[in-house]
């Protein structure tokens, strides 16, 4: 479904990655891991648009979309729920519902969809008309993937959903994964939380200073990495600085 | 569901709206009944100023842009209407370096202000093209420069608009009904517009230019386009101000008028209709009792010497103070609302404190 190639791509002078390449499936919840700084976030904007890479190649349901404009690729069926639950803050959960749903505007649809993200988010349905900015740090991360799931994305990436949310709440937005992946939607899913992410996910990558240092199953991971020693150093080459 | 109900349940600010659009109509009603002859005037004026602030309101409040140039689009649809309006005769005595094809073009009142309100978001087309591609600081300084552009064209060009000498002679056309009914127009067109999806989506990149370019949203487009259609209403604004005011100069079009328009923006609140249309009050209001206390004082000798400059001065300093305590304005961001309603939103209280104070949020707004 999605198929990277030997992606490159620099901020500015300082390179972030150095020939990505993965895959995914139909179907598949994929974990993309690493360290902060390793180019997770880097591949994940580089897919969606949002970065332009330097070289390689992007290509999804079978068309090469390296370097399109984001809106190009959300209309595709692309869809990113950045970093830090980028919801608007002073527009009402109705209106950034209303935001995502552009892509793939057809108004019988809309009523449908929103009905759907009600049965998933309930607490949505609640807040409809508060701005998104008066929501907690987990109704703001639920918004984020809602709006997402708005657009009908055929692949949905996440970045790092759980980060910045309380314990109770990282379960409910990992259970809330889970029941994506069980409905059928195709996910990238890039975590810190490595442990809580391999518990969920078909396959992983490991990337490590912008190369793909492991690919495999969870069970693999486990067995050939020491997980220790993709967050903490100890093989070769882990204590240089990480851009 | 009855209208009634559709009105009070609808989008946020549509209950503004229609109770805004109320007020007007009634407020005319009862100025042309029972007022004196002076305060007709000054509600024809302020129905126009109203115009022109929600004008600014539409570009500036959405996208989060400080747009310099707007008041220069007010002066291009202010000229445009008058130099297409008015009697050749009147031209030839009043312009006499006019292009003779200027003198002999001719068009009755409505059509000259749509002809002239065009030309506003002709001109704003070709220069905002290159201009929102800048982003930030750059941009805001290159739509200052370009107001400073205008504003020597306008004094220089006296083939056209009679150089810095006022042009004079325009039609009285401007009624009370005329300047309400825009208003209320305006009001209508400017709060569809904030709920349409060109709207929402300029809102988003106002909000995180970044995750609204992730979501879809062509950020460049939807700025363009919205900037044309406010110096569109700003063409318009200008042209039946010229039509009411009858004779001005380019210095109507520049820093200090368009000050007087920024003031009501930031005293009520830039980022709704309810905001601009508050400030436009509240400062039309201030400036005529302020008129009036300096002419007092300068009529009836309480004190020894002359005062000038009394309105602009305590204008300076609301802006300033407002800026200070209360950086989004009297309103604060959001529509009115009824009373009931704000009970209903409140006694929803969230389970976790947000993830960010409020206050935070207003102040990363504003550093925007």
């Amino acid at each position: 479904m999605l198929t990277v190639n030997d992606l490159h791509a620099s901020y500015g002078a300082i390179k972030a990655l150095h020939g990505v390449s993965l895959e995914v499936e139909e179907g598949e919840l994929v974990a993309l891991l690493g360290t902060n700084g390793a180019g997770k976030s880097t591949t994940l904007k580089s897919i969606s648009g949002v970065l332009r890479p330097l070289a390689g190649t992007v290509r999804f349901l079978g068309d090469e979309i390296t370097g399109r404009k984001p809106e190009a690729i959300v209309k595709k069926g692309l869809s990113l729920v950045p970093e830090g639950r980028d919801i608007f803050g002073s527009l009402t959960v109705a209106e950034n519902l209303r935001l995502g749903a552009f892509s793939s505007y057809e108004r019988n649809r809309y009523q449908e969809d929103l009905e759907e993200q009600f049965a998933l988010f309930p607490i949505l349905k609640e807040r409809f008309n508060q701005p998104g900015g008066q929501l907690s740090g987990g109704e703001q991360q639920q918004l984020a993937i809602a709006r997402a799931l708005m657009s009908r994305p055929k692949l949905l990436m996440l970045d790092e959903p759980s980060l910045g949310l309380s314990p109770a709440l990282v379960d409910q937005i990992f259970a809330l994964i889970e029941t994506l992946r069980d409905r059928g939607t195709t996910i990238l899913l890039v975590e810190q939380n490595a442990e809580r992410a391999l518990e969920i996910a078909d396959r992983a990558y490991v990337l490590k200073n912008g190369l793909i240092k492991f690919s495999g199953t969870p069970q693999q991971l486990e067995s050939e990495l020491d997980l220790a020693s993709v967050y903490f150093g100890g093989e070769e080459g882990m204590g240089e600085v990480t851009v | 569901m009855s209208v009634l109900e559709r009105i009070l349940n609808g989008a946020p600010g549509r209950f503004t709206v229609v109770a805004l659009a109320a007020l007007l109509l009634v407020g005319a009603v009862l100025v042309n009944a029972f007022a004196p002859f002076v305060w007709v005037g000054i509600y024809t004026y302020f129905c126009v100023t109203l115009m022109l602030v929600l004008g600014l309101e539409l570009f500036m409040g959405n996208s989060g842009i400080l747009n310099w140039t707007y008041i220069g689009f007010v002066g291009i649809g202010a000229y445009s209407a008058s130099i297409l309006s008015t009697d050749p005769s009147l031209k030839h005595m009043g312009v006499p370096n006019m292009y003779p094809a200027l003198v002999n073009l001719h068009l009755p009142v409505v059509p000259a202000l749509l002809v002239g309100a065009l030309v506003a978001a002709a001109v704003a087309a070709v220069i905002a093209w290159p201009l929102m591609r800048l982003s930030d600081a750059v941009g805001v300084i290159t739509l200052f420069a370009t107001l400073i552009v205008i504003h020597v064209l306008m004094t220089q060009w006296d083939n056209v608009t009679n150089g810095p000498r006022t042009f004079f002679g325009v039609q009285q056309f401007t009624t009370i009904w005329i300047a309400t009914g825009a208003a209320i127009l305006t009001l209508v067109g400017t709060h569809l517009f904030r709920e349409s999806s060109l709207g929402l989506r300029l809102r988003a990149s106002r909000d995180d230019r970044f995750a609204a370019s992730a979501m879809g949203v062509s950020v460049v487009r939807v700025r363009y386009l919205t900037f044309i259609l406010s110096s569109f209403v700003a063409g318009l604004g200008g042209g039946l101000w010229a039509h009411y005011i009858t004779s001005f100069s380019p210095t109507s079009f520049y820093v200090g008028e368009l000050f007087v328009l920024l003031t009501m923006l930031v005293v009520g609140g830039a980022g709704s209709i309810s905001g601009a249309a508050t400030g436009a009050i509240i400062i039309t209001v201030l400036r005529e009792g302020l008129r009036q206390v300096e002419s007092y004082l300068n009529n009836s000798g309480v004190i020894s010497f002359e005062v000038y400059g009394l309105t602009e001065v305590v204008m300076a300093m609301l802006l300033i103070a407002m800026l200070i305590w209360r950086p989004t304005g009297i309103v604060g961001g959001s529509e009115w609302r009824l009373p009931l309603r704000r009970k209903q939103a409140a006694a929803a209280p969230s389970p976790e404190p947000p993830a960010e104070p409020v206050l935070e949020t207003e102040a990363a707004e504003e550093a925007k």
